[in-house]
């Protein structure tokens, strides 16, 4: 059965429908997320808001619409939720300076020369995506874990592909200035 | 310092990703026979690739066991099945307005129970003066290792449960005041309070009962998922209307949480 059938019979009460709906797209939804939290913890929290949100608009769903275009927006703006609810931020009002704010800071976590002592240079990088400001994280995650097109991120998170292509392009200056300071170059470890 | 435009220009990226179109591609691959720039900076990216797929694709729960995931969504679905099912039915409708009037009284009676109790714990010192702070530092102490046995192991059961009811003495805060409001004339400002302070609560609640079901304490974790998922739903609450409130409240009374969270905080019992 094709998700949008699913969706229809879901929406009409048929518990075995929504069921079948998570089971088929909660590896996806955790991947996102486990990718962005970088913990179970916190990525089986955004898993659970996300099919939560799903389950209460599933009444809201455009049938001509991607259903994955639409869980990817709904993943992106829990794991978004799930940041802000946690920050210092999260108990201000959430006008556009602090969405700014948010999207561009960088978390605070072990920085990547503490990974490195450990020698891994997957640790390494994965710790510098931990630290990337929250903008560019959600779409380094959808372009490069994800293999989600420019396009198809901007329409998924509703931003201009311009803005999306300069996030990408920072985190991946951040992510090789984290190898130059793991001493990790194209030529070899220096 | 980037020196070259191309690769200032995020080019090289696009063409890593396959963004680009063949005729940019072409533009591109002759560009990097002649500069060592984007060349190593297309050398790094082939790197990041190469090391972030030999780490672990996390697409589940640890060992892949889904179950517990799925009861919690369950749950949180559930209470939403059953505001709608409320919503329809006039004879649980008013069930629920007759209970309302007990659960009025009785919050009014618990009210003055937690003021009290807030005065004593006020009256201990700053670590447990401020309601809302989240408690990590006591629930790190109290869930040791399930591997304990014997006289210790019972010590730190009953430290848990001190600190559980602690807990629920804060969370109170939240419950009693979403219970005692009147959906028909409380506006989304009205309960902005509770809405922050279940946002704080809502982490030190997961580790109470994370570490309680790690312990073996069924009931005890069965109330923490309760209020949980009561608070989860209200720092949640995206349209902080009349029904969204009405609907907390059905879930208060239907999984009878004043009365469990009472018991533990005031006698000590897991009930």
């Amino acid at each position: 059965m094709v998700d949008s059938d699913l969706i229809t019979r879901a929406a009409g009460g048929d518990p075995t429908a929504f069921q079948a709906l998570v089971e088929r797209h909660r590896s996806m939804v955790y991947r996102v997320a486990f990718q962005f939290a970088g913990n179970h913890h916190d990525a089986e929290d955004i898993a659970q808001e996300v099919f939560i949100k799903v389950y209460r608009s599933l009444d809201r769903f455009r049938q001509d619409a991607q259903l994955t275009s639409w869980l990817y927006r709904i993943v992106m703006n829990a794991c978004i939720d799930h940041r802000r609810r946690h920050s210092p931020a999260g108990s201000a009002p959430f006008g556009e300076e602090a969405e700014h704010k948010l999207l561009n800071t960088p978390e605070e976590r072990p920085g990547p020369e503490a990974s490195a002592y450990a020698g891994e240079l997957g640790d390494v990088l994965q710790s510098e995506i931990a630290r990337l400001p929250q903008g560019q994280r959600i779409v380094f995650v959808m372009r490069h874990h994800q293999g989600l097109k420019l396009c198809e991120i901007a329409e998924a998170l509703g931003l201009a592909e311009g803005t999306v292509k300069r996030q990408l392009h920072a985190a991946v200056h951040r992510l090789r200035q984290a190898l130059t300071h793991a001493n990790v170059t194209a030529g070899g470890r220096a | 310092m980037t020196t070259c435009h191309v690769q200032a220009s995020a080019t090289i990226e696009l063409y890593f990703y396959g963004e680009l179109a063949p005729s940019e591609r072409s533009g591109v691959e002759r560009h990097l026979t002649a500069c060592a720039e984007c060349r190593r900076a297309l050398e790094e990216l082939t790197m990041i690739r190469s090391a972030l797929e030999l780490r672990p694709d996390v697409d589940a729960p640890p060992g892949g066991d889904w179950s517990r995931f799925m009861a919690r969504l369950q749950d949180a679905l559930e209470s939403d099945a059953g505001a709608s099912t409320a919503r329809t039915t006039a004879g649980v409708s008013a069930f629920l307005s007759g209970r309302l009037a007990a659960v009025v009284a009785m919050a009014a009676v618990l009210a003055l129970v937690t003021i009290s109790v807030l005065a004593v714990l006020r009256g201990r010192g700053p670590a447990t003066s401020t309601p809302a702070v989240p408690d990590r530092s006591a629930a790190a102490v109290s869930a040791p290792s399930v591997a304990s046995a014997g006289p210790d192991a019972a010590a730190s059961d009953a430290a848990l449960t001190q600190f559980s009811g602690q807990h629920f003495e804060r969370s109170k805060l939240v419950v009693l005041g979403l219970a005692t409001k009147d959906p028909s004339t409380s506006s989304g400002a009205d309960w902005d309070y509770e809405r922050t302070l279940a946002t704080s609560l809502l982490s030190d609640t997961r580790l109470y009962r994370l570490a309680a079901e790690e312990r073996g304490m069924k009931t005890l974790a069965g109330v923490m998922r309760d209020l949980e998922l009561v608070l989860l739903q209200t720092s949640m609450s995206e349209a902080p209307d009349a029904e969204s409130l009405a609907q907390l409240q059905r879930l208060i009374r239907r999984r009878d949480l004043l009365t469990k969270m009472e018991v533990v905080a005031t006698t000590g019992l897991v009930p």
